[in-house]
């Protein structure tokens, strides 16, 4: 075991499977002699040579697209976008052609690419460096969004991702980087895609979150404990695919549930679930389900007080979690 | 560094002397008349599949080639097996250059299940995996993308392959396509940027959609050959192509190769294309490939008439064939809609939803 830090987690996660498998390259905005702007691919150009560690044209959509031709034919390409703010004109790379290529080929021609996103607000970073933009791409079957919450799933949902015949998009929140330290296996490990994980066991209210709001999740159910109430907490870590299952199982037992989440509020990934627990479990709520989430504006806005407002917190949780249990 | 060359309509009268990629070596025999046979398959096929569809016979829509055959064979034909095409909506006929049998190529119009895509994509829009075709996507240029990443492993990987991308003069307007160029030159990647400027973009003319004369010399900014050929002169075309695909094979990094050609019909089977005078339809269907290297053989004492309607008992002896296979073919079941969306079945959660009910037995839930 060693303390990692989320950052490290992900470096130790591509140095590991750029060793096992010659064929994944990592090709983005200054990931090479930089290292990355957050340090992220820190020390891979010494280790594997410029031919893996690519110092791309400043150019996403290219960034993205070249990866998807690379992938078809046998390469594992690890594309970055340096913050999820500018993947837009990625965009038509990642919903017109790596989510469809598998099924408008009937499966015959396929781009397993895993697409780093830093992605996230609560850093005074601004409108342009600080967007939670998930959901444009929940919104589009064939890709699979992952958004680890700890160091261990950073390092483990990243290595499963690499092995992944899918593309896959991984959010990871630039908040959480060197925030929070955790013992990790130094061992060969990977985090099954496509599974939530029960962070908290509890038994009045449901609360399901991902990425750095699942960390203050986790810090409003041990306040409410204080309070006397017992919270399940959900980290759902795979986005899309969704683990209805878990989130359905722990409601028909707590017949509560809190959503919380960074996006924006509308078609968020919260509306989804609400609509799934309203649809297939609509007989075990006992109060209306609440969610938690930035407000409808088009981003996060920069001066300290604005960003506050704008950012779920531990209060704002709590404040949900206590209206839905006294209900 | 970008050269230009001004339409060659006497390129055909230069002799030819060997195939090592030099765009001034001679043809032989063989290979003027397997330029012209291609010519008057892939013809054969698109009027074949122009046909099909005024009858009904398939839905949806087709974008007809016709009128460009010099450029879809002279670019595309003897590739390598491991080379790629990546072709836009209207390069359906660069397949039967590739290999991509008939068969499945009239079943991909009429949606069966036995088309290479099962019947998802729309009529024309026409990979196939065994033989390196891209794909496409209608988002324009979306396949140039795509295409460049795939000579970007071929680099990578050391392989001798190459990628023949193809695209209209519309293509030329998107950011889409300048990134990719770009891009091949930063890396000097395997790959050859084929323009097949037909001067329309469905209705916008090229003077809308470009301040420029000849497409080719865009590659200037990107620090590689670029080159206008006659798209109408398949020797010219075809000398021109080899000589890109020999350096991109040789690791010399990529080529732009302007095409200008002409579509005779609208963008699609349900455009007339009125926005075009008569009078330059005329003009450019005076200038049909197909004739044009008949009299060019003829002069070279390769040519019959009988050779030719011999080619067309073939082709249309194929094509019968190809179309009772596509008619006779099933479609695939309604639920295949849910397959190939990832290397995992859906199925199951899309068919079967499971309902729950609390567990809780709490006063206010019972």
């Amino acid at each position: 075991m060693a303390l990692s830090t989320y950052i490290d987690a992900i470096n130790t996660a591509l140095t590991e499977e750029m060793r096992r498998d010659e064929r994944v390259y990592i090709i983005g905005e200054d990931v090479g002699v930089m290292g990355g702007a957050f340090k992220a691919t820190k020390g891979l150009l010494e280790e594997f040579g410029p031919e893996r560690v690519i110092d791309s044209p400043l150019a996403e959509g290219i960034i993205v697209s070249s990866s998807i031709g690379a992938a078809m034919v046998g390469m594992r390409p690890v594309p970055e976008i340096q913050f999820s703010d500018f993947i837009t004109p990625a965009m038509d790379a990642l919903t017109q052609q790596a989510a469809k290529l598998r099924y408008r080929s009937a499966g015959t021609q396929t781009c397993p690419i895993t697409l780093r996103v830093c992605y996230g607000g609560g850093v005074s970073g601004g409108l342009y460096h600080s967007q939670t933009n998930t959901t444009w791409f929940i919104h589009e079957p064939g890709l699979i969004v992952l958004a680890p919450s700890t160091p261990y799933d950073a390092k483990g949902l990243l290595k499963a991702a690499i092995r992944d015949d899918n593309p896959v998009i991984y959010f990871e929140h630039k908040k959480l980087y060197r925030s929070i330290k955790e013992e990790i296996p130094e061992d060969d490990f990977v985090v099954p895609i496509g599974k939530a994980i029960v962070r908290r066991e509890g038994k009045d209210v449901t609360a399901v979150s991902y990425g750095y709001t699942m960390q203050l999740t986790l810090q409003a159910a041990e306040k409410m404990q204080e309070k006397g109430v017992s919270v399940e907490v959900i980290d759902l870590r795979t986005l899309s695919p969704i683990d209805k299952d878990s989130f359905l199982e722990s409601v028909a037992e707590t017949s509560r549930l809190v959503i919380v989440q960074e996006d924006h509020r509308t078609l968020g990934i919260g509306s989804e679930i609400s609509a799934i627990v309203a649809e297939e479990a609509f007989d075990c709520l006992d109060a209306p389900i609440a969610r938690v989430t930035a407000p409808d504006v088009p981003a996060i806005p920069f001066a300290a007080p604005l960003e506050k407002f704008y950012m779920p917190s531990v209060e704002k949780i709590m404040s949900a979690i206590e209206r839905t249990v006294g209900y | 560094m970008a050269t230009k060359t001004k339409e060659r309509p006497l390129a055909l009268e230069t002799e030819p002397n060997s195939q090592s990629g030099n765009g001034t070596a001679p043809l032989s025999p063989e290979i003027l008349k397997r330029l012209y046979s291609y010519m008057l398959k892939c013809r054969t096929v698109e009027e074949k599949a122009r046909t099909l569809f005024k009858q009904g016979r398939y839905s949806g829509n087709y974008y007809p080639a016709v009128g460009q055959e010099a450029t879809t064979v002279g670019t595309t034909i003897d590739l390598e097996e491991a080379d790629y095409i990546a072709p836009s909506h209207r390069d359906f006929s660069s397949h039967i250059l590739k290999g991509t049998p008939l068969k499945f190529l009239y079943a991909q119009l009429y949606a069966r299940k036995t088309s290479p895509d099962q019947g998802r994509s729309s009529p024309a829009h026409c990979g196939y995996a065994p033989l390196n075709v891209i794909t496409p996507s209608s988002t324009i240029a979306a396949q140039l993308n795509i295409g460049t990443g795939i000579a970007h492993a071929y680099k990578m990987q050391k392989k001798p392959n190459i990628v023949m991308a193809l695209s209209g003069d519309g293509s030329t307007s998107l950011g889409f396509w300048h990134e990719a160029l770009n891009f091949a030159g930063v890396y000097k990647l395997p790959i050859v940027y084929i323009v097949q400027n037909n001067l329309w973009a469905e209705s916008v003319s090229l003077k809308q959609q470009t301040a420029v004369e000849d497409l080719s010399i865009k590659a200037q900014a990107y620090g590689f050959p670029g080159i206008t050929v006659d798209g109408n002169d398949v020797v010219a075309v075809y000398r021109v192509t080899r000589e890109a695909i020999h350096r991109a094979r040789t690791g010399g990094g990529p080529t732009l190769i302007e095409c200008k050609t002409y579509r005779w019909y609208g963008h699609s089977m349900i455009d007339p294309g009125t926005y075009r005078s008569p009078e330059e339809i005329e003009y450019w269907k005076s200038k049909d490939p197909i004739p044009f290297m008949e009299r060019y053989l003829a002069k070279h004492n390769l040519w019959s008439d009988s050779w030719k309607e011999e080619l067309l008992q073939q082709f249309n002896k194929e094509i019968d064939e190809a179309v009772e296979f596509a008619e006779k073919s099933p479609y695939a079941e309604p639920e295949e809609c849910l397959d190939h969306v990832y290397s995992f079945s859906i199925r199951e959660r899309e068919l079967n939803r499971k309902i729950w009910t609390s567990s809780a037995t709490t006063p206010a839930n019972k």
